[in-house]
């Protein structure tokens, strides 16, 4: 590779852009994570000077470049980008970083298409037939783009947010915002919350703001307001975060557990195997709901509830509910690689049993895991919302979309029916989407699989609580 | 033909003056399912095996699946732990190894695997492969490992280029090759070839099989070979051991085996080979019945349940064949029925007085004994049996059988007679002077 180093410089270059253009969020949100552990470990936050200087360099994509906040004189649109409408101004943002995902996509194939040409001494490998025929799987590339266009949402949920979580949900009352009163003529001054209080959606037609709509101060609300006042879709974009977070990091826990434990299981088999079966089939037994909801109301006052507004709880509690369902959907093929004989070459020529399980059982487990666990996560998303439904999730004021949901219920008859339908239809294409994706996997992975038992990993994904 | 009671290694001095004994096996067992106490009877898939390998030579070994050949060459590289017995390889013996030790000395054995397509791991190039065990012992340096397996990738009949590849796109003897080649990276002493190229097309065969023996005289290697193709065996190996339910049955150097054979299971075996001469006349020796379970073996000789040459006792020597095969048929089929678990159904339904797929001793009697005239001996034997079973003691039936028409092999355990001046050993209770030989018994029948 050091021999021919163009192509590679190239595409890095192209990443140094990419990145550089978002160079105060990168790196601000890089050093906040760190300092916040170092507040954790150490006590003391050393880096919370260089957090406030990287928030104060440039970002390109950000609401400062497209402002979509401003007043409307009578005449003409007062602090919005260009002058424009705030809705124009803020879809031309949603674009942006639309298209600045899609670069980002577009870049990483380019990257990898030069890393087959120009890199790789193999000009074939088994996953280059997995990708062409994931490429081919349109009802997979369905359920990527949805999932491309969410991860966008939860990362970007401060650029893509028509007003602030700060100004919006977090502290109402602290915010100003300025408005045009057409009693007086001139722009006047309230409080954000004192705003949301005329803004609010709570089913006449007459204290409504749907979706698309402007309020009384001149705010769009492209997702309409909640019976408080507050931006719905902010709610949302900020939302997406911790159900995605919540969703990605119980997998990736349970996933991790689940693979170890199939390796083990399938490589000695025996005692440990039944030990195993013998666990996960009593932690199945139990009933997911009632264990959540005990847990939730266990724990409320203990300090892990208060680690990412309970976010931390729940994905221990998650992930020691699913490993088992994922353990088990993987047991099999992981057997089945364990009678390979090249495992019987491996411990013949002395290969030591963790090295095996990694280098030549995983790779072929490693698949199987993605496709359960995309399936599983769609009902973790559920199960979240399910219990922030209930009052039980994610504490209050943070986002969560099953709280949405609660709040709208009582007016889903009424003209404030988008409180509810939105979220909840955006929860079923995204859990939708992340089964698209997993069929799409398997179908990548396991071709025989296509034709065969379309059932088996849809009963397996279907879940949640 | 010496009467002599000895193993067949103390007897094979013979052969070569430079005979050094490489690997040396004694009263090897191998029992599944003994160590949980959950399970009933073990299988004894190899149970008391005792055989030398000479340096530099090739051991065929032979049998029906089942037989406990590829068990016994898996015990020989400790890909199992043997229950009992010795393996010697070099002075030590391999049986107590354990820990840096044992991946120490798994450097001199190494094995070739049957199936190609299984034995290669296809997320992986061939070069990393190849290189995987070098890696694993830490062989040199990374450059040296490289230029190791490019040297071992010309060695087997691939080419260098070949590195980057992959398993997939290689054909089942290109594979077979690749295996080869990883068997040899860490340059072992000894290979067990487990049915090298019983999974290949037959024009390809003969290569793998000339690649083995050219790379055996390059090399200085010891084989063992496991096939259950006699002509592969045949082409391939100095000597060969004839394996059934577990044991040695013949053992001895190849062309004289195959000539000649001694033993009476040998004799069956050989005579499945099919001749290409159509008007040559040979008689194809059909075994009655499937090898016993290896969970429960026969008392005595193993082959005591098909043996066509099986001894008769003193008083019923003079009884028809005929006859006396229905005898051995009705002792088959008692055996099997113990064999058979009972399902809670039949026992329901022997426990309602009704009728049981098992219970129809007579209809089973007068099958077997149809056409033929039982002389009035026999007939009380018979009579004595059928009121046994329908007593509901089968097992009481099966031991009076054996008491009252069992010979020697139902109850001894034969020792090896030296059959030839070469050392040939064969496991069979005719090769005593009290009774005729086996072949000339064999033909007469």
């Amino acid at each position: 590779m050091r021999d021919y180093p163009a192509p590679f410089a190239r595409w890095l270059a192209g990443v140094s852009l990419l990145l550089l253009v978002e160079l105060g969020a990168v790196l601000s949100f890089v050093l906040g994570v760190a300092n916040d552990l170092l507040r954790l470990t150490l006590g003391t936050a050393p880096l919370s000077g260089a957090v406030s200087t990287s928030q104060s360099l440039p970002t390109l994509i950000s609401r400062d470049l497209v402002p979509n906040r401003g007043y409307y004189t009578g005449e003409e649109w007062a602090g919005t980008f260009l002058g424009l409408e705030p809705k124009y101004a803020w879809l031309i943002r949603v674009a942006l970083v639309v298209v600045y995902g899609a670069v980002w996509c577009g870049w990483l194939w380019f990257g990898y298409i030069t890393f087959r040409r120009h890199y790789r001494v193999a000009d074939w490998t088994p996953t280059d037939d997995i990708i062409d025929r994931l490429r081919s799987h349109q009802w997979g590339k369905f359920g990527m783009v949805i999932v491309a266009l969410f991860l966008l949402l939860a990362l970007f949920a401060p650029v893509v947010s028509p007003t602030t979580m700060e100004q919006n949900i977090q502290d109402p009352y602290s915010n100003q915002i300025q408005y045009f009163s057409e009693e007086t003529g001139e722009v006047q001054t309230t409080t954000a919350g004192a705003a949301n209080r005329q803004s609010t959606s709570v089913g006449s037609v007459a204290r409504n703001v749907g979706p698309w709509e402007y309020d009384n101060f001149n705010r769009f609300h492209p997702f309409g307001t909640l019976p408080s006042g507050k931006d719905l879709f902010t709610f949302l974009a900020y939302g997406a975060r911790i159900s995605l977070f919540i969703g990605v990091s119980s997998m990736l826990g349970a996933g991790a557990l689940a693979m170890s434990f199939a390796m083990i299981s399938s490589f000695y088999k025996g005692a440990v195997d039944l030990a195993l079966v013998v666990t996960s089939d009593s932690i199945q037994a139990l009933p997911v709901l009632m264990i959540l909801i005990l847990a939730a109301v266990v724990f409320s006052n203990t300090w892990i509830a208060t680690v990412y507004n309970g976010a931390l709880l729940f994905i221990a509690l998650f992930t020691l509910i699913y490993w088992p369902y994922l353990w088990r959907a993987i047991r099999g093929p992981s057997f089945q690689v364990a009678e390979e004989e090249w495992i019987d070459a491996a411990k013949n020529y002395g290969q030591h049993p963790a090295q095996i399980m990694r280098k030549h059982m995983a790779p072929y487990i490693v698949g199987y895991m993605l496709i359960y666990a995309s399936l599983t996560l769609g009902g973790v998303i559920i199960s979240v919302a399910g219990l922030s439904f209930l009052g039980l999730g994610i504490t209050p004021p943070t986002p969560e979309w099953g709280r949405a949901i609660s709040v709208g219920q009582p007016y889903v008859a009424s003209a404030s029916w988008h409180i509810s339908l939105i979220p909840g239809f955006l929860i079923t294409l995204v859990v939708t989407a992340f089964n698209a994706m997993g069929d799409g996997i398997r179908d990548a992975v396991d071709p025989q699989s296509a034709e065969g038992d379309e059932a088996t990993a849809a009963a397996a994904g279907g879940g949640g609580a | 033909m010496s009467k002599m009671n000895t193993t067949p290694e103390q007897e094979h001095q013979a052969t070569t003056a430079d005979d050094e004994v490489l690997v040396s096996v004694r009263n090897l067992r191998k029992h599944y399912g003994a160590d949980s106490f959950l399970s009933d009877d073990p299988v004894k898939a190899v149970d008391g095996v005792s055989f030398d390998i000479h340096r530099g030579e090739t051991l065929g070994l032979v049998g029906e699946s089942g037989c406990g050949k590829t068990t016994l060459g898996r015990t020989l590289i400790r890909l199992e732990t043997p229950t009992s017995g010795e393996i010697r390889f070099d002075d030590t013996d391999i049986t107590t190894l354990s820990g840096s030790d044992l991946k120490q000395w798994r450097r001199n054995a190494q094995m070739v695997f049957q199936d190609p397509d299984s034995s290669l791991n296809e997320r992986m190039t061939v070069g990393e492969l190849i290189r995987d065990p070098l890696d694993v012992h830490d062989w040199k340096t990374k450059s040296e490992r490289d230029e190791r397996v490019r040297e071992l990738l010309e060695k087997v009949g691939l080419s260098e280029n070949h590195y980057f590849r992959y398993p997939h796109q290689f054909s089942g003897g290109q594979r077979q090759r690749i295996g080869i080649a990883r068997a040899l990276a860490l340059e072992p002493e000894f290979l067990v070839l487990d049915e090298p190229v019983s999974a290949l097309d037959v024009s390809v065969q003969a290569k793998i099989l000339n690649l083995l023996r050219d790379l055996q005289s390059d090399l200085d290697l010891t084989y063992l070979l496991i096939a259950h193709d006699l002509s592969v065996v045949r082409h391939l190996a100095d000597r060969v051991a004839v394996m059934y339910l577990g044991h040695i049955m013949e053992l001895g150097e190849t062309e004289r085996l195959f000539e000649n054979p001694a033993n009476p299971y040998t004799q069956s075996l050989l005579s499945a080979i099919p001749e290409a001469d159509p008007y040559a006349e040979s008689e194809r020796i059909t075994l009655r019945g499937a090898p016993p379970s290896p969970r429960n073996p026969p008392e005595g000789c193993p082959f005591s349940t098909r043996c066509p040459t099986k001894i008769r006792p003193e008083k019923y020597r003079s009884v028809d064949d005929d006859v006396w095969r229905a005898m051995e048929e009705l002792r088959g089929i008692l055996r099997e029925r113990a064999r058979t678990d009972r399902s809670i159904a039949m026992i329901a339904r022997e426990l309602l007085g009704l009728e049981t797929r098992l219970s129809d001793i007579d209809e089973i009697v007068e099958e077997v004994f149809g056409g033929v005239d039982l002389p009035p001996e026999l007939s009380t034997h018979v009579d004595r049996v059928v009121h046994e079973v329908t007593d509901g003691n089968p097992e009481a039936a099966q031991s009076y059988l054996k008491r009252e028409i069992g010979g020697p092999c139902d109850t001894d355990t034969p020792e090896y007679y030296t059959v030839d001046d070469d050392g040939r050993s064969s496991y069979c209770h005719r090769h005593t002077a009290e009774y005729d030989p086996p072949s000339p018994t064999l033909r007469s029948e």
